[in-house]
């Protein structure tokens, strides 16, 4: 799986910072750094409703204070219906 | 000779003075560079006045094309006479390096200049000629790329006399010194900055004496193409690339919108990092042919700051630690600052609607002001800028 943060002026602002930060610790205590790559990008053109977060191709919007919700609904389900599916 | 010539210079007052008695012009025509320096007798509100008249006379014959022995003759007539000595006396060096790498250099009284040619030590011949009852010393010869030159005021082969050492930092030690800052240093202005901190640390931080160096460095004429903003129409978008890609130059891309048009018109991938060096300006990315590629308006402020206070501010170690760094801000300051003769900004004036949200902690949308900000900045220090808008 492939999380993408902007990191965009507009999301920057809005602190993509603290939830890269926050996404690299879940990973991490979640040991899940060979299932999840964590990338970058710039602007994504949807700079109104930043923070702009993407899972594969679907697109999110977040703040820093439901990134951990975000993580657990959206990142660990997926996860787990992938495992289910096999 | 494709070249062109990168000058600084940087002051010590002496102790308890609130004026340098010694006094560096830059200067450029049409066709050369010129630096002069020269140093006031005394010290204090004197030396300062007759240092700068005697700079600001020299510059101003030289470039309307007056000869060396005009220039004398005005400033032994024109210079206030000191009531104590009862002469007028200021010391002076004019170095005149031409676009052809015709160089031309005459001393009255200062300490020699320091010539730096292949990391070495270069002794010039000169002619010695009388003017006015002044002996001055003329030099003519041919400049090479990364030639360096080094003017000074005696107080720098003065620096640490009868403290440090017996007999100051001499001319030879101060010239062996040099060499082996040059070859550390990138730019003039780096170099003087480490020269002025030697006098200063031999100084013990209470100069003797007013206490100047000028450097002046042949460099290769460096070409940066700096593109940021998207266009305002989009059928414009590959006419900037072209025009972007097609000087040959280091290329530098500030803005994410910007990097994506660039990545999809030249059919390039951005590859963005998410290591924050700095935690107020977003990180950096990569692109093939791009020396670097940035967020747009942070990254740029930062830059701009850094470029302002070069200009404006006192300029020392500190500040090159600060330029230095590895974030976006600091190395397109560096860049612009320190590897660039010829600056080039594409710049397009379309606008990001999410950046007019009167709810953001910073006001994006200020990319002409700053686009603006940076072309003086860059004006300020020397170089020439064009700037292209789409």
């Amino acid at each position: 799986m492939v999380i993408t943060v902007c990191i965009g002026s507009s999301c920057h602002l809005k602190g993509s910072r603290e939830i890269v930060k926050t996404l690299e610790s879940l990973i991490l205590s979640h040991d899940l750094k060979n299932k999840i790559e964590l990338n970058g990008s710039f602007c994504m053109e949807n700079c109104l409703k930043g923070v702009c977060v993407k899972i594969n191709e679907e697109m999110f919007s977040l703040v820093p204070n439901n990134t951990e919700q975000f993580f657990k609904e959206e990142v660990l389900r997926r996860l787990s219906d992938e495992c289910n599916q096999l | 000779m494709n070249v062109s010539i990168d000058t600084s210079y940087k002051s010590l007052n002496k102790h308890h003075e609130e004026l340098c008695g010694d006094k560096v012009e830059i200067l450029k025509t049409n066709d050369s560079h010129i630096l002069i320096l020269s140093d006031g007798m005394g010290s204090g509100v004197k030396a300062n006045i007759l240092a700068t008249l005697t700079s600001k006379i020299l510059g101003t014959m030289f470039l309307n094309g007056a000869s060396i022995d005009e220039c004398v003759e005005t400033i032994v007539k024109t210079l206030p006479v000191c009531q104590e000595r009862q002469i007028a006396y200021s010391t002076f060096s004019i170095l005149q390096i031409f676009n052809s790498g015709e160089g031309y250099l005459v001393e009255f009284d200062n300490p020699s200049c320091v010539f730096i040619r292949n990391e070495k030590l270069l002794k010039v011949p000169y002619m010695e000629r009388t003017i006015e009852n002044k002996t001055v010393r003329e030099y003519h010869f041919q400049v090479q790329l990364n030639d360096c030159f080094i003017l000074l005021s005696d107080g720098v082969i003065h620096a640490g006399v009868g403290q440090v050492l017996n007999f100051g930092w001499t001319w030879n030690s101060m010239a062996e010194y040099a060499l082996k800052s040059v070859k550390s240093t990138l730019s003039a202005s780096r170099l003087a900055t480490m020269l002025i901190k030697a006098c200063k640390d031999l100084y013990n931080d209470i100069p003797g004496d007013d206490t100047t160096v000028a450097v002046a460095r042949v460099i290769e004429r460096k070409v940066i193409n700096l593109f940021t903003g998207p266009p305002t129409n989009k059928k414009d978008d590959a006419r900037l690339i072209h025009d972007f890609m097609e000087e040959p130059a280091a290329r530098i891309i500030c803005g994410g919108t910007s990097a994506n048009i660039a990545a999809r018109i030249l059919n390039r991938k951005v590859k963005t990092s998410l290591e924050y060096t700095d935690s107020t300006l977003p990180p950096i990315a990569k692109m093939e042919g791009m020396v670097l590629v940035t967020e747009g308006v942070l990254t740029l402020s930062r830059a701009l700051a850094l470029m302002k206070y070069y200009v404006d501010g006192e300029i020392n170690e500190v500040f090159f630690d600060e330029l230095d760094k590895e974030n976006g801000g600091s190395m397109i300051a560096k860049r612009i600052i320190e590897d660039c003769s010829v600056l080039n900004l594409f710049v397009g004036k379309a606008v990001n609607e999410a950046h007019q949200n009167p709810g953001l902690p910073f006001n994006l949308s200020i990319r002409m002001n700053l686009v603006v900000q940076i072309k003086e900045a860059a004006l300020k220090m020397g170089k020439e800028v064009h700037i292209k808008y789409y």
